[in-house]
């Protein structure tokens, strides 16, 4: 009996020494560090739009020049607590205006701080990761060049167990993943596949489309067989539409049907965007409208997700 | 003669007074309508934009005043109570009835300055058209991001 206990304990400790281990907060290599290169501005606002950084981080409700404001205090509220979008400002003191571009690269693609801490995935570093070092350093130039703004915003309201920041690495583990969510376009659909791969690029990593309009199991990652398929809302409630090309629904939208709709904000149908998708809409409005283009080429050429969404 | 004026009269007025009642009644239906209402002419209004079909200064008019009439209407059809399940209309406008308001004065501000600059012929000519409409336009998804449910 007394042995049966001591094995326990020895394996209780090494189970949570394991779960301590593997639960380490992960960062960029070596190699991976050697390739960052501060950037230039002008490229990094275009890169700004396309990751909706404005959309979370800004003041509830900002139009125009105050969308780069980063001041944070947005409240996301979701089924495992409440999120407040942290300042992400110049501010050295209570933005980020202290951070390397190393302290950048890692909070974007590994949802890991400068001083070693995970973040929580409402702030989409899962598709972050997917950015490219070019992009990294351009968009880190550009926001050096932004307002810095005073005061830190409130903590996270969480309770147990999604308050064990710690318990995220192992979250990582699972759901962290830098691959391509589609390998290539589905056979068929005639395209451009340099346009294509632009658009996968611009939906599956700085737009980070996926983290809305895919569905999510029980731990929160998302489930990538109905990649794009939509999902409940994960604020409020309602639901984020099936983007796929459905039959009958967004497939009947043409290529031109989906650019229009980014740039002008009105569907086939002349309905107009709404919720949250406002605020997207109007940072695809701001790219090259051959990125918008690039989009809707990717988002014809992937594969329908025809199930109900919820 | 005075006779059959005053009868028609009586039938205008009565047909007016079944149109108020049935608007009480349904509520929602009668807001349904004229959205739908604004979304024909919105697509009205797109297609000439887009150069789908070509602009004429009278259609550019109809679309205005057809946007015009629901901003002043529109607002008029969401009683406590009709704010039914199976609707778009969110939750928000019977929470924040102010900020519903606002947006409900934006969209009839831009539209009666859209009316204005339509003259009595229409606007001339696309550029013109898009600079009245435009504003009216972007007062749809002001609107929509708080007021509608998601799909």
């Amino acid at each position: 009996m007394k042995k049966a206990i001591v094995v326990l304990f020895a394996l209780v400790i090494i189970a949570a020494g394991v779960g301590w281990g593997l639960s380490e907060p992960t960062r960029l290599s070596e190699t991976e560090v050697s390739a960052l290169k501060e950037g230039d501005p002008g490229r990094g606002e275009t890169v700004f739009w396309a990751g909706g950084c404005a959309s979370c981080h800004a003041a509830k409700g900002a139009k125009g020049d105050d969308l780069l404001n980063l001041g944070g205090g947005l409240r996301l509220e979701t089924p495992f607590g409440v999120f407040v979008a942290p300042n992400i400002s110049s501010s050295q003191a209570d933005g980020i205006g202290s951070w390397s571009l190393v302290d950048f690269a890692n909070a974007m693609t590994h949802g890991t701080s400068p001083d070693n801490r995970n973040y929580y995935p409402a702030f989409p570093y899962t598709s972050y990761a997917r950015m490219t070092s070019q992009d990294l350093g351009d968009l880190y130039a550009f926001m050096n060049t932004l307002p810095a703004i005073g005061g830190k915003a409130a903590p996270h309201e969480l309770g147990f167990p999604f308050n064990v920041r710690r318990g995220l690495g192992l979250w990582k583990r699972l759901f962290l993943d830098p691959e391509p969510v589609i390998a290539a376009p589905v056979s068929g659909v005639q395209s451009d596949t340099k346009l294509w791969e632009r658009g996968r690029y611009l939906v599956e990593g700085p737009g980070h489309c996926g983290e809305c309009h895919t569905k999510r199991d029980f731990a929160g990652g998302l489930v990538l067989a109905k990649w794009l398929g939509g999902a409940p809302a994960p604020t409020g409630d309602g639901s984020i539409p099936d983007i796929t090309p459905v039959e009958g629904a967004f497939g009947s939208w043409s290529a031109a049907d989906i650019a229009y709709y980014l740039e002008s904000g009105f569907t086939p149908e002349y309905d107009s965007v709404g919720g949250e998708m406002v605020h997207v809409q109007e940072n695809m409005a701001r790219l090259p409208a051959s990125d918008r283009e690039a989009i809707a080429a990717y988002l014809k050429a992937i594969p329908a997700v025809a199930s109900a969404p919820n | 003669m005075i006779k059959k004026i005053m009868a028609t009269g009586l039938a205008a007025g009565l047909l007016v007074a079944v149109g108020t009642a049935q608007a009480a009644e349904d509520p929602i239906a009668t807001r349904q309508a004229i959205m739908a209402s604004v979304g024909a002419a919105a697509a009205l209004a797109g297609s000439m934009m887009k150069s789908e079909i070509a602009y004429s200064p009278v259609a550019g008019k109809s679309a205005i005043a057809t946007m015009n009439a629901a901003s002043h209407s529109y607002g008029a059809f969401f009683p406590d109570g009709s704010n039914a399940s199976n609707t778009k209309a969110a939750e928000a406008i019977w929470d924040k009835p102010d900020g519903f308001a606002a947006e409900l004065a934006k969209f009839n501000a831009a539209a009666e300055k859209a009316m204005a600059a339509a003259g009595k012929k229409g606007p001339a000519d696309l550029d013109a058209f898009k600079a009245a409409m435009g504003p009216v336009f972007g007062t749809c998804k002001s609107c929509h991001e708080t007021y509608r449910k998601k799909n």
